[in-house]
Formats: structure tokens, C-alpha cells, sequence
């Protein structure tokens, strides 16, 4: 490097980034923000620094960036502040988030995008980007102010657990982000075929009792909206998805040379339908655990690139609302400080390599959001995390930090404990008794 | 029902609560259904002793007036002190949760709690916050044992068996617990089970289950011994199940012409309360000599006092 005075050296650290094909013990130095050199071995003896750090050997990866996450704050910070939603990101390796838009009031105007950017930037956390609204209100009746929330930073636009169903509309939507050049964010879910259901439909289901939501709920709209992304030329992103129908569709998209991405979360890719007999709302999803099949197909689409993104989709459920009868329990799960030993639970299971789970969590949601982190390499933001992926631990939503808040992994055993986060190279996250 | 001579005792369940006959072993079932015989057979005899001193809390979240009033009936001829709570679904939207609900009831200490819910699962969230013991009274689309027991004592008494025999279960599937109550109790006692029901209101899944489905009345029912018909659930439909009641009652509903197809002897169920002149003609559902339906209502009071009775066993 150049200068020879570094604000952060890392040393010792297994440096892993399939962005950058980086995987071998190196060292990382961190001046004014960003990465000022890195490289194996041991660094330049004449190399100083205002903080060292020793790896221990441990990964150090690029600092994860969660796309998918739902701020309550505000309208419903008495579930999770703001300021505790950014701990537990912090917490859980996560250095870049994006906030969906359905905040009350509704991130559908730049005044709420400055708003929460400005008391996000007061906090000690991860970066925080806002996701707008794709219609008013979220209503699906009239386009938002996308200009004006693209210049105020938002990232890409987004729908709630609702679908756009009017198909001019949605055709309008996507021509207009495209000239913004951002992505479209979807929730797949027709309205009518999902609307009063209550899990994945098949025999589970009727054994149950329970409303049953088709896969097709979710292709339907799929389909449709790839055949908008083909007469608009834009930019599409199908958030969570959770289909073998799906992820087929997706393929083909991206063969057609479609400008097309997708995400999922460890729910769909870990568990299934099979998990709902006992009636655990915990297990109340939107959308709701899928067949085998479809899981299988998830960690297919996940292992051959055909899903570009894993995120949290974490979101804070009002514990009153889950302790209902499980059709009437609130759809949705914490997630944020589970993200990464869950997916890693897709290398040790042999499914997905650790390059594309690390690829998944990093640098493919930073491309699709137009961020420069998500990689290790020269002149990049020094948001990276220290990962012991040895330790393993067993999740007790207990001790989330905000403790009261659901998840269908409770009590499961897992791998990956963060031992230390960075933005810009300042430290948001250590864990306890390390160094 | 074979009368051994001696007098059968009340029946052990493993389970402290009846939340559904899933779960229910046929030695369970086989033990309720001989207990439930006997007090069909002693209608005038006291019993009061049984749950003499007991508190039985009938919340029913849906309306109902047939199964209330006979879990009522049972509790009173078994002696038990019982209470009626009625709660409109609109009041549960205001705020108090079932758990609520449950955690209040536990303060006045009731040994025995019958519930009616309209959400599949309510019954078995309210037994894990609640001491006394939990009947499921119907919840959803879920199960409702109770009707389930008290259809398969009724067969069981009119023809001495149920291995074997050839029941169809006719009309509306997809919105009916008693249906699925059926399909696991009737199914585990050996009979020959199928399903009719028009294709949109066949729920997904069935066929996997190995029992036959027919979208044709005539030929499901042909050769039957009992046809059960269930009840057009409206009030869980969206209205755009079948076009019309009019054109249901043509296809799906039973007469005297279909009815020709099920064998000689067939005899008619239905659980209640009758849409008359849709999914059953009237002329069908009076007749004394096939219609088991209003024995079906008397042996609900047996059978519900057996399943009482079994849950107060396991009290402390």
C-alpha cells in the first residue's frame, strides 16, 4: 500500500471472497474507510497501524448484505426499534441492509426515505438502504414517486405481501424504474388464489384443515410479470421465493438473457410443509413452507445461480399476534441475526458450495441493489465480518436481541458464529469475550 | 352394537384432552363407542354421580345450537355443573386472544372446557394454556370427533358393524370437518369408505390419501350401504364453488332417483342442520324407515357423555 499507516490491520485471517477468488490466510489493512491493501501472509513489517487486530485464523469475509428486511420503525418500533433492528444486524454479520417498505407510515415518498436515513446514519450499525414503495401507500392502485425516492437513495422499489395485480399498471411501473435505472421488487402472490390461505396446499393441508395457497399462486404472477420484464426491457427482482415452479421459470428467464435476479431465505430452503402439523404459528409464513420438492428446487436454483441472493426476510410479528389459532396468527419470522449460520447450514448439508452461499449473502444482493460492498478487494468499503465457522450454538429466540420476536428455528442446532463486524472499517459488533 | 352382557366402564384415553380422532387409538375409539352404546341403552337410568361436582364451560365461537345443546344434555345427565359462553366472532377481532380467553377461564378453575371454533388448531392452542381438559367441539375445517363418534355408533347399532361396509360421504368435502373426522375414524374401524363431491369442493390432496373420489352422485353412492350427506357449508364458501344452489341440488343434492343406486337397505346420514332441498330432498331426510338422522341427534347425547366421561377420568 502506499501509505504506511493504516487505521485497521487485520492479520492472520482465512480472507475468503468469491468476488475477488480470494481464499487463503492474509492480511487486510483499512485507511479512511476503505480497504487500503490486502494480501497473503504475513504484511510489510514497516506497515503500522491505529488498531490491529489478530484473525486467529478465522474466515473474514465481506460484510453480509440482507435485502429483504422489514424496519417496524417506525409505526411499530415498540416491536423493534430501529436502533435495535441495526444491533441485531450487527450482531448477525450483516453490514448492509434494505428496509422494505411497509413502515407506518409507508416508505412511499422521499421525506420518509430522508427521515430514516438521517436517524440511521445517528446510529452505530450496519448501512441502512430504503426500499420505496412501488404504488401509494402500497395500495397497487397508483404509481409512487419512484423519481423522487431514487434521488432521496432508495435502492430499488418494492411491494408489501401483496402482488400489483393490475398488469398495466405493473407494466407502467417497471418502464418508469427502468429509466430510473433501479430494480423492481416483487412479492409473487396472486391476491385471489392467496388471500385466505393459510399454509401450502396439498394434503398437509386438507389433512389440517387449513386453507391451502397453490404454488401456482406465486408462478402465476411470476410468469406474468417476466412477460412485462420482456416487453419493458426492465429490471425485475422476485423477492422470497419459494417455488419449484418458480425457480424453473427464473432459469429460463435468465437463459432468454432476461435482466432478471431472485432471492430466498433459509425458511424455504431449510424447512417444508411438514413442519405445520402442531399448529406452531411460528411457522406461519408469507410464503407459506412449500413442499419438499419445491425446497429441493430452491437449493437447486440457489447451487447453479439461478437465485443471486439469500436474505433474512426478517421481520418483527407482534408476539400477540402469534399466539392465535394458526390461520389467524400474523405471517412472518425473525431472521436477521440467523441469516448466515442458517445458509451455512447448505454447506455442511453438502447442497451448495460455500463460495456461491458467501456469493449469496454478499456480493450478489450488492450488485442487485447497485452497492459497491459486498467484496474484499482494493478500494472497496471495509465492511467485513470475522467468522468462526466452527462454533456451534444452538438458536434460542430468547436470546435475540429483541427477545420477544418469533422464529421457526428455534432450538435448532447450527454452525457460524460472528465474531466481529466492520462498516467502513469502524467496529459495530464484537462478541463478547473476544479479544 | 354386539351386547357382551356385561356392563362396559368408562373409557381411558391416553390423551388428557379429545382434540380430534387423529390421535385416538381404535382401542380408544372401540372403548368410547361400547361405553356410548351402554348409556343409549339406559336412557331413564341417573348417572349423576359420574361428574357430580364438576364444572363443564361450553365456549362456542361459532354458532351452533345442536352441539351445544347436547353436550349440555350429556353433562347434565352425568351430574356436572355446566356453563354456556357464546362469543361472536366479531368480538374475538377486538383485541383478546384466544390465550386471553383461556388464562381468564383457567382462574375459575373448570375441569372440563368444550370448544367450537371457526380456526382450524384453536382447540389444541387453548389445551396448552389451560389445566382442565379440552374437547374439540368442532374447529374449522379441521376435525369435530365428537360427530365423527357419535355417526359410527349410530351405524354400528343399526347394522351391528362397520368393517367392511360401504359408506359414502357426499357433497360439500373441502369446508367439512366432519368429513375429515370421519375419514380417520370410519376409515380406522375397517370400512370401506369413498368421497362425492363436485371438483371444487374436493380438497387438494384427497386422492393422494388412497380414498376414491367420485364427481358423480349416482354412481358414488352405487351400492352404499349408508350415504352420509354433509351439509353446503355457505358460510365458508366465497360463491364461486358451484353456480348455484339450484344447479348443486341437480347434480349433488340426494333423491329418491339417485338414492335407487345405493343398495337396498342404504340408510341416510347427515350431521346438521339440513339445507333441505339442496344437498337432501325432504321427502328423503323425513323418511323414518331410511333416514338415521334423528338418531344420529340421540346418540350424540351417548357418546358425548362418554367422552366426558373419559376426560374426567383422567382428571386429578
Amino acid at each position: 500500500m502506499a501509505s504506511k499507516q493504516a487505521d485497521l490491520l487485520i492479520t492472520n485471517a482465512r480472507l475468503f471472497c468469491p468476488a475477488s477468488q480470494l481464499d487463503g490466510l492474509g492480511w487486510l489493512a483499512v485507511a479512511e474507510g476503505r480497504i487500503a491493501g490486502l494480501g497473503s501472509g504475513q504484511p510489510d513489517k514497516g506497515l503500522k497501524a491505529g488498531r490491529l487486530v489478530d484473525g486467529g485464523g478465522k474466515l473474514l469475509l465481506p460484510g453480509l448484505v440482507d435485502m429483504r428486511v422489514q424496519a417496524s420503525d417506525p409505526g411499530a418500533e415498540h416491536l423493534e426499534s430501529l436502533e435495535a433492528l441495526l444491533r441485531a444486524a450487527a450482531a448477525g454479520g450483516v453490514t448492509s441492509l434494505a428496509t422494505l417498505p411497509a413502515t407506518l407510515p409507508v416508505i412511499d415518498n422521499s421525506a420518509m426515505i430522508d427521515s430514516i436515513s438521517l436517524r440511521a446514519s445517528r446510529l452505530v450499525g450496519p448501512r441502512l438502504f430504503c426500499l420505496g414503495a412501488l404504488t401509494q401507500g402500497l395500495e397497487g392502485q397508483r404509481m409512487a414517486e419512484l423519481g423522487m425516492m431514487a434521488k432521496a437513495g432508495a435502492r430499488g422499489f418494492a411491494s408489501h405481501l401483496t402482488s400489483v395485480a393490475d398488469s398495466q399498471l405493473m407494466r407502467r411501473i417497471l418502464t418508469y424504474a427502468a429509466m430510473l435505472e433501479r430494480p423492481v421488487i416483487h412479492h409473487c402472490a396472486d391476491p385471489a388464489l392467496s388471500a385466505e390461505g393459510e399454509m401450502h396446499e396439498g394434503e398437509t393441508a386438507t389433512r389440517l384443515g387449513l386453507i391451502g395457497i397453490p404454488a401456482a399462486a406465486e408462478t402465476i404472477v411470476l410468469e406474468r410479470d417476466l412477460a412485462l420484464v420482456r416487453l419493458t426491457g426492465a429490471t425485475y427482482h422476485a423477492g422470497h421465493v419459494s417455488t419449484a415452479g418458480s425457480v424453473a421459470a427464473l432459469r429460463r428467464a435468465k437463459q432468454e438473457g432476461l435482466k432478471v435476479t431472485a432471492d430466498t431465505a433459509p425458511p424455504w430452503f431449510l424447512l417444508n410443509e411438514m413442519a405445520v402439523p402442531g399448529f406452531d404459528t411460528a411457522f406461519r409464513l408469507d410464503p407459506p413452507l412449500r413442499s419438499e420438492a419445491d425446497r429441493l428446487a430452491v437449493i437447486d436454483g440457489l447451487a447453479d445461480g439461478t437465485i443471486d441472493a439469500i436474505a433474512s426476510d426478517h421481520r418483527a410479528i407482534n408476539p400477540d399476534h402469534k399466539k392465535q389459532p394458526f390461520g389467524m396468527a400474523s405471517p412472518g419470522a425473525a431472521g436477521i441475526e440467523t441469516l448466515l449460520p442458517l445458509s451455512l447450514a447448505l454447506v455442511s448439508g453438502g447442497a451448495v458450495s460455500l463460495e456461491r452461499v458467501v456469493q449469496c449473502l454478499t456480493a450478489g444482493p450488492a450488485a442487485i441493489l447497485g452497492l459497491e460492498t459486498g467484496q474484499l478487494a482494493l478500494g472497496k468499503p471495509a465492511d467485513m465480518i470475522l467468522l468462526d465457522s466452527e462454533t456451534g450454538w444452538v438458536i434460542r429466540s430468547a436470546d435475540f436481541i429483541t427477545p420477544s420476536l418469533s422464529t421457526p428455528f428455534e432450538g435448532q442446532p447450527v454452525q457460524g458464529r460472528v465474531l466481529a463486524s466492520w462498516v467502513g472499517g469502524a467496529q459495530i459488533f464484537a462478541m463478547e469475550n473476544w479479544q | 352394537m354386539t351386547k357382551t352382557g356385561s356392563t362396559p366402564t368408562a373409557a381411558t384415553l391416553s390423551d388428557r384432552h379429545l382434540l380430534g380422532i387423529q390421535g385416538l387409538a381404535v382401542a380408544e375409539i372401540t372403548a368410547l363407542l361400547e361405553r356410548a352404546s351402554y348409556f343409549a341403552d339406559h336412557p331413564r337410568q341417573s348417572f349423576a354421580d359420574i361428574l357430580s361436582g364438576r364444572t363443564i364451560v361450553n365456549l362456542f365461537f361459532e354458532n351452533s345450537t345442536r352441539t351445544r345443546v347436547s353436550f349440555e344434555i350429556a353433562a347434565k345427565r352425568l351430574g356436572a355443573a355446566t356453563l354456556n359462553i357464546a362469543v361472536s366472532g366479531s368480538s374475538v377481532k377486538k383485541g383478546e386472544t384466544l390465550i386471553d380467553t383461556a388464562t381468564t377461564l383457567n382462574a375459575m378453575h373448570p375441569d372440563i372446557l368444550v370448544i367450537r371454533h371457526f380456526a382450524s388448531g384453536a382447540p389444541l392452542l387453548l389445551s396448552q394454556h389451560i389445566q382442565a381438559a379440552v374437547i374439540n367441539a368442532g374447529d374449522g375445517r379441521h376435525e369435530h370427533p365428537t360427530q365423527a363418534l357419535l355417526d359410527a355408533l349410530t351405524i354400528q347399532r343399526e347394522l351391528g358393524r362397520i368393517a367392511g361396509l360401504k359408506v359414502a360421504i357426499c357433497g360439500d368435502v373441502a369446508n367439512s370437518r366432519v368429513a375429515r373426522s370421519n375419514l380417520w375414524l370410519l376409515g380406522a374401524l375397517g370400512a370401506d369408505l369413498r368421497f362425492v363431491s363436485p371438483a371444487t369442493l374436493t380438497p387438494p390432496g384427497l386422492a393422494d390419501m388412497e380414498v376414491p373420489v367420485y364427481h358423480n352422485l349416482e354412481d358414488g353412492i352405487s351400492g352404499c350401504d349408508i350415504v352420509m350427506m354433509l351439509r353446503l357449508q355457505t358460510e365458508r364458501m366465497e360463491g364461486q364453488e358451484t353456480p348455484s344452489q339450484h344447479e348443486y341440488h341437480k347434480l349433488f343434492g340426494l333423491n329418491q332417483q339417485s338414492l335407487n343406486r345405493a343398495a337396498p337397505h342404504a340408510l341416510i346420514m347427515h350431521p346438521g342442520p339440513m339445507n333441505r332441498g339442496v344437498e337432501i330432498d325432504s321427502a328423503i331426510a323425513d323418511d323414518h324407515e331410511k333416514s338415521l338422522i334423528q338418531r344420529q341427534v340421540e346418540m350424540g347425547v351417548a357418546v358425548r357423555m362418554a367422552c366426558l366421561e373419559a376426560l374426567a377420568e383422567g382428571l386429578a
